[in-house]
């Protein structure tokens, strides 16, 4: 209760702060006050194989925001979440839906502000080949590596959860996904729940996908990639939002138009041939800009899409697993998740 | 006597101070509790970890994994670092041998061999416990070393001029001699230690107060994190406490 109480708060502190330096601003110099963009935006990201890598590739986000772009690599979504609650990430590029969950339940001030992909195959279970693993009850015993508060650890527990296996049957490892390919080719895991490229390194070394995410999305269990946009910054600056958010779109232009091209930048982008890149992007479901204003996902201004839910299925589960201490209303997380942009990037 | 108590109230007044200001910021409404949990929070953040446990082991499990590891890593690592370190001080040639690699074994961070132990000896216990006792080596061996440097020549010659062997100057004279720094040396080993138990639970943890606060830290639950911090940092001044004690009773003429 008292998270909510505090937040409330704290955002009423945030807004009267803003205004003062919003007045502060108009008072001295009213002529920049409005058109003005940032300086410096500090913008979070991870190597991976991604659309919007060929917008920082190309250096579309600098062109458009006339600003000097502090790019912070990032190995999890919980990072962001840190650094957004510190102040230090105005940006978050590519974080996962269950970060996100976590985040907004814990009151940390950002937006979703894009849905970039819906994650479906892309990240899965692989199994070793030679543990000969082939239905669920086949992983008793066995030791299933996953870098934990990932989407992929939500996956794989929600995997365990539906087929009734707990995690005094099955080994639960954390390992962030450069170990997890180490204790692979040592011959430590069996198994591993994790995303590209660790999951095309282990399949090349005697892995075999074992499907899951049919049955899971089927489940509730969806986990998807977004943009997060810090509260006060898309308060601040929503110009310079909706043209990053512009650069996104075109990016992802550049791969549905010629998958080829884009492929090659990618890969140098992420340091895997481009084959590689075009096998891993084969496997995300890009939600196209239009789509995610549907109701299925972000919906529009004052008609929030199931994608809210989503998150809060997302945070319940956390919940239950003790990652997160409660799960808000799905109000605050219809909230949590701003349309207006992308609405303007798309006019 | 009266110097000492007031000594100890000043100790008091500053732990004080520091408790009426959390109350402040955290009951006060001025901080939200994902930055500091107030009192009350933490208080049931413990009786969860206690009781229910995180990630299926309770906290005073995940207090034996971790005291496990240091208690496993430290007593090789030191025993080793000591005699390695006694041999280097008495013997020219065993120093010569043995000096290029504690010293660059002693200032290298221990995250930067991280990944090579996970490689070469899996992500079980032993690469766990192998990274502490390479923590712990270094410094013990230093410790040792110098303590046989500083003792005086002319204990040496005066009992071997009393006909004392090789092996008894060694037992009577040197080690002897040597043990004050030594207990220094392992206090120094045992910070160390401490401070490379969170690096080495990052492998695989499932177990472990470090990992604890690392897992916890990632979904900011910060009365999670300040659980453990608390036992960690209390951990810690025990494991300190023992060594002093072990120190003053084995040593008790050292600094006389």
């Amino acid at each position: 209760m008292t998270t909510i109480d505090m937040s409330a708060n704290r955002r009423t502190l945030l807004k009267a702060g803003l205004g003062l330096g919003g007045a502060a601003l108009l008072g001295t110099i009213p002529r920049r006050a409005r058109a003005a963009g940032p300086d410096k935006i500090n913008i979070a990201f991870f190597t991976e194989t991604s659309p919007s890598a060929i917008a920082k590739g190309n250096g579309w986000i600098e062109d458009v925001t006339k600003a000097k772009i502090n790019w912070i690599e990032v190995g999890s979504g919980a990072e962001i979440n840190t650094a957004v609650a510190a102040g230090s990430v105005d940006l978050g590029i590519g974080i996962g839906s269950a970060p996100t969950a976590a985040g907004l339940s814990q009151g940390i001030g950002y937006q979703v502000v894009y849905i970039r992909d819906n994650i479906g195959p892309a990240e899965e279970l692989t199994v070793r080949t030679a543990a000969n693993i082939k239905k669920p009850s086949d992983l008793i015993g066995k030791k299933v590596a996953t870098p934990f508060g990932s989407t992929s650890h939500f996956r794989l527990l929600g995997f365990l959860k539906t087929n009734g296996l707990t995690q005094h049957q099955v080994t639960v490892l954390d390992l962030r996904p450069d170990a997890l390919v180490a204790a692979w080719q040592r011959g430590d895991i069996d198994a591993a729940y994790v995303w590209a490229p660790a999951k095309s390194k282990l399949l090349a070394a005697g892995g075999e996908v074992f499907r899951t995410y049919d049955k899971l999305e089927a489940a509730g269990y969806v986990i998807a990639d977004l943009i997060v946009a810090r509260t006060a910054f898309a308060q601040q600056y929503p110009e310079t939002l909706v043209e990053i958010l512009k650069a996104e779109n075109r990016a992802l232009d550049v791969w549905t138009s010629t998958p080829d091209k884009a492929a090659d930048i990618i890969a140098k982008q992420a340091g895997v041939t481009p084959e590689v890149a075009r096998a891993d992007l084969l496997e995300y479901d890009f939600v196209a800009p239009k789509r995610q204003l549907e109701p299925k996902w972000l919906g529009t201004p004052g008609h929030p899409g199931r994608f809210a839910e989503v998150l809060q299925s997302t945070a319940k589960f956390l919940a239950e697993q003790k990652s997160i201490r409660s799960v808000p209303d799905l109000a605050v997380f219809q909230k949590g998740i701003n349309t207006a942009p992308l609405g303007q990037a798309l006019v | 006597m009266q110097h000492r108590i007031r000594l100890r109230a000043w100790t008091l007044l500053s732990v004080a101070l520091l408790i009426a200001a959390w109350l402040i910021l955290t009951w006060g409404g001025l901080v939200r509790d994902l930055f500091l949990p107030p009192p009350d929070e933490l208080w049931d953040g413990f009786v969860d970890l206690a009781t229910d446990g995180y990630r299926n082991r309770t906290l005073l499990e995940h207090v034996e994994a971790s005291l496990w590891r240091i208690g496993a890593g430290f007593a090789t690592g030191t025993v080793v670092g000591t005699l390695l370190g006694l041999a280097m001080g008495y013997w020219r040639p065993v120093e010569a041998l043995f000096a290029p690699f504690v010293e660059f074994l002693r200032p290298l961070p221990q995250l930067a061999y991280l990944m090579l132990l996970i490689i070469w000896l899996g992500i079980g216990e032993t690469s766990k416990i192998i990274l502490l006792f390479l923590a712990a080596l270094p410094v013990s061996a230093v410790a040792a070393r110098d303590g046989v440097r500083n003792v005086r020549l002319q204990s040496i010659l005066v009992a071997r001029s009393l006909g004392a062997s090789e092996w008894q100057v060694f037992r009577h004279v040197v080690l002897p001699s040597a043990l004050p720094e030594i207990f220094a040396g392992a206090r120094i080993a045992i910070g160390v230690v401490y401070g490379t138990l969170i690096a080495a639970e990052i492998i695989a943890g499932s177990s472990g107060i470090g990992w604890m606060i690392l897992d916890a830290g990632r979904f900011l639950r910060s009365d999670y994190v300040f659980v453990g911090i608390l036992s960690i940092g209390l951990m810690g001044l025990a494991l300190n406490g023992a060594l002093v004690a072990l120190e003053a009773r084995i040593v008790h003429w050292a600094g006389r």
